[in-house]
């Protein structure tokens, strides 16, 4: 059982304060939707939850210890930032085989990728396709499985209401394994998630 | 540290268009040393043993925005950074692999062109031992550049500003055979500067 704790959280972007005073309690098989205008500071709480960002006022800590201190936690979330994190000049089949090396862990993409009817795009190279592809291609990232936590920034941005479905359903099936998923969005979403922030 | 380098190695054989590129500029800019100064053997020998190093720093300072401004760029830097807590074995890796795709095929193609300007083996033999060891010196430069200049978007102007004084002490030194334990001494001062410099750079990107 996990819990993730946020508690007095404040920081500083140059001179302007994104965010203020922060305290959220998440429990393992929860979902947290960040809700927020543009420039509130949503994408930083999510770098502040993966470490990037060390400089901050308040805590977070899992299980009562400080993730800055925690040295398995960058090994336990799986982030998919607003980037896609795909070589345009590379077809989807290479760049899966990258991130395969970079993840250490070897998928079965083809079966996959059928299962989310993206089958056929494998051979196609990144630069051909439509944004709302490459969220979902973007978002295969999720199927590396060795992970407690999902950082998702903004991921139902281009996705059509099939997609949209699609993973409001992956994301279901992960807290019931007990995973935590905490997501930005400014949509408003079909289904009503455990827990909602606004920032 | 080594799925890196396994990663940046295939990535690099993907794109293989890249490492011609670099060999192919490295060639060219030599070729010309005849074009401009004639084809009289002394002193195109002369004139290839500085020029070589002048080939050499541009070819490396026109890679300089693939070592880390592509994954930066498309996001795969996040996940890279991620994976590896300790940011000095990603630097390690990338010096590795940053020498190995564009400056190895440059020290393996140099015999060919020092025959071509009547350089003799033992000659030849000098000129690959200084290139090689001062190679590392100016990878771990570049790599430090690239590292500080990190989501600065066409900036490569710059980056030669910046990167062009530091390797003067490399084409000073470079083209004088005897010369080559300076070399290593100053490629060993920008291993120690370079590995402590980019591993903030990244930090600090992160932040």
């Amino acid at each position: 059982m996990n819990e993730l704790k946020i508690e007095d959280l404040s920081c500083k972007r140059g001179e302007s304060k994104v965010l203020n005073n922060i305290n959220i309690i998440i429990k393992s098989g929860e979902t947290l939707v960040v809700k927020g205008r543009n420039g509130s500071g949503k994408t930083t709480l999510l770098r502040i939850l993966s470490n990037f960002i060390t400089s901050y006022q308040g805590k977070v800590s899992l299980n009562d210890l400080s993730i800055l201190e925690d040295n398995l936690y960058n090994n336990k979330f799986n982030l998919i930032g607003q980037k896609n994190s795909l070589k345009d000049n590379l077809s989807i089949k290479k760049n899966l085989e990258l991130w395969d090396i970079i993840f250490n862990e070897s998928l079965d993409h083809a079966k996959l990728l059928e299962r989310d009817n993206l089958d056929h795009l494998i051979n196609r190279d990144v630069g051909s396709l439509s944004d709302g592809q490459k969220k979902c291609i973007s978002l295969h990232r999720l199927n590396y499985n060795k992970y407690e936590f999902w950082f998702l920034d903004e991921p139902f941005v281009y996705l059509d209401e099939a997609n949209t479905n699609s993973l409001i359903e992956k994301i279901n099936r992960f807290n019931e394994n007990m995973g935590i998923v905490i997501l930005t969005s400014n949509i408003n979403l079909p289904k009503k998630f455990h827990k909602e922030v606004n920032i | 540290m080594l799925n890196l380098i396994k990663r940046d190695l295939l990535l690099s054989f993907y794109s293989s268009a890249n490492f011609f590129f670099t060999v192919s500029f490295f060639v060219l800019i030599l070729i010309l040393i005849p074009f401009a100064f004639g084809t009289q053997s002394d002193q195109l020998k002369l004139l290839f043993k500085g020029v070589v190093w002048i080939a050499l720093a541009l070819s490396i300072i026109i890679t300089v925005d693939r070592i880390y401004n592509a994954d930066y760029e498309d996001g795969n830097l996040d996940i890279i950074m991620q994976k590896n807590k300790t940011i000095e074995y990603l630097v390690i890796s990338k010096y590795v692999t940053h020498w190995f795709i564009y400056c190895l095929p440059l020290l393996v193609i140099l015999p060919i062109l020092s025959f071509l300007f009547y350089l003799d083996y033992f000659e030849t033999i000098q000129i690959f031992i200084n290139l090689f060891i001062g190679s590392f010196g100016m990878v771990f430069i570049a790599n430090f550049v690239s590292a500080l200049t990190l989501g600065a978007k066409r900036t490569i102007f710059l980056k030669a500003i910046i990167m062009i004084p530091l390797f003067v002490p490399f084409i000073i030194f470079g083209s004088d055979a005897a010369s080559w334990p300076i070399l290593l001494g100053l490629s060993m001062l920008s291993f120690v500067i370079s590995i402590y410099v980019t591993a903030y750079g990244l930090r600090l990107y992160g932040e």
